[in-house]
């Protein structure tokens, strides 16, 4: 598979996540901490979210996702912290069996 | 925005069983849209056991008729019968969830630039036929190069129409009554080879070799009677193909002729000639 393909099942199942609430995006910046973003996102990106903040007047994980929308997240991010947030909800969701839960 | 507008109901949901199938259903066909899963990861999960268990009868009734029609059931075709929709609607969350993980994890662990998985697509259990070849007439070769061989193992009809049209070694050689000549014009595929003693003397010329030649189109063949530097002499002026042919002749074939003994006998005769 390229890295392509992999990048846009990440950023389409992290959508999927988002819109049918098997994750919030609190849940996202716990995996995708701000030293994570911090060290993958390009500076622009970075510009966008803290202007974006600035302009609203606070930070949420919400307006955060706004800007750091799932294609980014997957286009930037390495995967693994993706896939940790996704299995974290999978068994929050009690459908992982094999962590155990 | 990628989250609808912050519900305390909806907040009770979170990882529910509500949002759960859809959450499945984009993870899987997704994956199976961009091939980062295939159907056989699907039913090594959603096995048949697991079909018999949870598939309502409906969708049996239309998996076995798809399978009854189809020349070749693979996981392809379960997976495109039933539907990722109808999977997850029926399939219990965490087989499909073992699904996914596994895909997921294998994702993370192969390498960018690996080569695609294979078996994503059935294989076709017959090769469709090449076209046909027409066979054709063996039309006279103005080709100077050297022949190259046919394959080994190739289809017969082709060899044969290419054998028709590749040139004769009779008329890269001087068509003589020699021993290479017979060699020649035997189409003996062995490659001519000077002789190791002087030939004996020349027995009476074999006239349907003689024939063989002019059919061909090359230049009339010196009989025994005649000398060898003057058959040389009528073919090097004469015959414009066998000149050109005569270039196209390898380097290891002309020094097997340099090494002759009639070759070098009559050298000094051609080259006081000219």
């Amino acid at each position: 598979m390229s890295n392509d393909q992999r990048q846009a099942w990440f950023a389409r199942v992290m959508e999927s996540g988002l819109e049918n609430d098997i994750f919030a995006p609190s849940d996202v910046l716990a995996h995708a901490t701000p030293d994570v973003l911090a060290s993958h996102l390009p500076p622009e990106l970075l510009s966008k979210v803290l202007a974006a903040s600035l302009a609203a007047g606070s930070m949420t994980p919400e307006r955060v996702l706004e800007t750091v929308t799932p294609e980014l997240l997957a286009k930037h991010l390495p995967h693994e912290v993706l896939w940790q947030c996704i299995a974290a909800a999978a068994t929050r969701a009690g459908i992982n069996k094999s962590v155990g839960s | 925005m990628h989250r609808r507008g912050r519900d305390p109901r909806r907040d009770q949901q979170v990882g529910g069983i509500v949002n759960l199938k859809p959450f499945l259903v984009a993870a899987l066909q997704s994956a199976l849209e961009l091939g980062i899963a295939i159907p056989d990861d699907v039913i090594r999960h959603v096995t048949a056991d697991v079909l018999a268990t949870h598939l309502p009868r409906p969708l049996w009734a239309r998996l076995l008729t798809a399978c009854l029609g189809a020349a070749r059931v693979d996981a392809a075709l379960i997976v495109e019968t039933i539907g990722v929709p109808s999977l997850c609607e029926h399939v219990p969350a965490h087989i499909l969830w073992a699904c996914i993980e596994e895909v997921g994890l294998r994702s993370l662990s192969r390498p960018s630039n690996a080569p695609p998985m294979s078996g994503s697509r059935p294989i076709p259990l017959v090769t469709p036929p090449p076209p046909p070849i027409e066979p054709k007439p063996a039309a006279p070769s103005t080709s100077s190069g050297p022949s190259i061989p046919t394959p080994a193992g190739g289809e017969p009809e082709l060899d044969a129409s290419l054998r028709g049209a590749r040139i004769p070694p009779g008329q890269r050689f001087r068509t003589s009554t020699t021993g290479i000549g017979r060699l020649a014009a035997n189409n003996n595929p062995r490659r001519p080879q000077a002789q190791a003693t002087p030939p004996a003397p020349p027995p009476v010329t074999d006239p349907p070799t003689a024939d063989a030649s002019a059919d061909r189109g090359g230049a009339p063949r010196a009989k025994r009677g005649q000398t060898e530097h003057d058959f040389d002499l009528e073919t090097y002026v004469g015959g414009k193909d066998d000149w050109k042919n005569t270039l196209a002749v390898e380097d290891e074939q002309l020094v097997d002729w340099a090494a002759a003994d009639e070759t070098v006998t009559n050298g000094d005769e051609i080259g006081r000639k000219r």
